[in-house]
């Protein structure tokens, strides 16, 4: 397959270059080594999100409109091998490894909230990942989504203890209830059944089925790995790594949510608004990570080396700040998309990464109810935005 | 349209950074009347509030291994 690329974006490319260099020795140089690699890991994570345009919104949108289930099913190994090497972690087999599993109840807040965000990830054009990333490439109406994802998780904060007053069976662990090994291999048995249904409807649908590796461009694998596009099992295995070292570093798997309503509660407070009240910031981690640097909270950390990592990425391609027609409408539809986004990632305890993929990935089950509530809340988001003319009519 | 998109990410980046300065200088400087009293503290311990130790701490402790946390929220 031939594949013609833009010339790079020089200036934008040694901005950043400056930028991530100067950046990881400031956060060494303030706070510690950690803080530095977790910055590095997170440029990492955004490079590779852009370079292979690695998003679950319209993955996610192409299956249920179009039955085309690639990018789907790269969702579902991506999910089956960050278990194969989280679970284990988890379960205690390796001493000296302490990480913690994104356990969350399960109850109506993660189903409703996990809605909720599906029909985000399609209003929004991104899911949290998808938004950091895409911010990163320069795409102007995203950054609309942003400010609106931090708005509604930090209104989500605010109105949590309500939502968590709804009922729930409690937290359930499948490494806890079963052991780590009986466990992830009931967890891979379900993840093969669902990757094989993803196939049949795509087959009846078509009557074949997209290989998920595609054949190569005519580039070399350096000129590929720098400039990109990536093939999206590229990204499968770095995204599975790079969640791997952030689960060694900092002891928790990659989460992107809880710093949009970090930063959104910091901002507020500057501006002189009363969060005395706000009870989900008055104690525990939330608290102290309210009373330090922005630049102390890991999450808020690696969400910075997204953004950065896929600035530099974006310029490396020559597509950064893409010309794109942003219509009042589409400003207005993205901000929708970003409130629910943000509201409903807080109230099912993360994103598509820091709830679906942590929660799936550590054992917790609330991850198998955010990925059916999550999915059902696109195919509603799917509907609406065609009712929003973003889209045409779905076929059936 | 593209050099205007380039400036509009410019200017957020800009903000950003400078809101991210603020939030930081804000957590880190100490107040100016209780300097002097902390000084010698300082000397002595490693671990004060300006220091990387007590940053530290703060990562030690996961976000995800607290009740109240954005992984496990209570």
């Amino acid at each position: 397959m031939s594949h013609t690329r833009e010339k790079p974006d020089l200036p934008v490319v040694l901005l950043s270059l400056v930028a991530l260099f100067s950046i990881s020795l400031l956060l060494q140089n303030l706070f510690s080594l950690k803080h530095a690699l977790l910055f590095i890991i997170g440029t990492g994570l955004g490079i590779s999100l852009l370079h292979a345009a690695y998003g679950f919104s319209g993955a996610w949108r192409d299956f249920i409109r179009k039955r085309m289930s690639r990018g789907f099913r790269s969702h579902i190994w991506l999910i089956a091998l960050t278990s194969l090497v989280f679970f284990p972690i988890i379960g205690g087999a390796f001493s000296g490894l302490q990480a913690s599993a994104a356990l969350a109840p399960i109850g109506l807040s993660v189903a409703i909230g996990a809605f909720i965000f599906g029909i985000g990830m399609q209003l929004g054009g991104g899911c949290g990942s998808g938004t950091l990333f895409t911010v990163g490439g320069g795409h102007v109406n995203m950054l609309v989504t942003l400010l609106f994802f931090i708005i509604g998780a930090t209104t989500g904060s605010v109105h949590l203890n309500w939502w968590l007053s709804l009922p729930d069976i409690g937290k359930v662990s499948s490494i806890t209830s079963f052991g780590w090994l009986p466990a992830l291999l009931l967890q891979l048995t379900l993840l093969t059944i669902l990757y094989f249904l993803l196939r049949k409807l795509e087959q009846n649908r078509h009557g074949k089925v997209q290989a998920l590796i595609q054949p190569a461009i005519q580039q070399s694998f350096l000129q590929q790995l720098i400039f990109g596009p990536w093939p999206l099992w590229w990204a499968v295995i770095s995204l599975t790594v790079l969640n791997l070292l952030i689960m060694l570093l900092a002891g928790h798997a990659w989460s992107i949510t809880f710093a949009f309503g970090l930063w959104g509660t910091k901002i507020w407070s500057a501006l002189g608004g009363d969060i005395s009240s706000w009870t989900y910031w008055a104690s525990g981690y939330p608290a102290r990570a309210l009373n330090n640097s922005v630049l102390a909270d890991t999450t808020s950390i690696i969400n910075f080396g997204i953004i950065a990592g896929a600035i530099l990425a974006a310029a490396l391609a020559g597509h950064f700040a893409p010309e794109k027609t942003i219509t009042k409408r589409l400003l207005v539809i993205s901000a929708i998309g970003g409130l629910c986004l943000g509201y409903g990632a807080r109230l099912a305890f993360g994103c598509n990464i820091g709830g679906l993929l942590a929660g799936m990935a550590t054992g917790s089950l609330h991850g198998w109810l955010w990925l059916v509530t999550g999915f059902a809340g696109a195919i509603a988001g799917v509907y609406l935005r065609v009712w929003f003319k973003l889209d045409k009519p779905v076929k059936a | 349209m593209k050099k205007r998109n380039h400036w509009i990410m410019g200017s957020a980046i800009g903000i950003a950074s400078i809101a991210v300065a603020i939030d930081h200088t804000s957590h880190t400087l100490p107040k100016p009347e209780t300097n002097i009293e902390y000084q010698s503290d300082d000397e002595e311990s490693p671990c004060s509030l300006d220091s990387p130790c007590s940053l530290d701490d703060s990562l030690d402790e996961s976000p995800c291994s607290l009740d109240s946390s954005p992984c496990s929220l209570d």
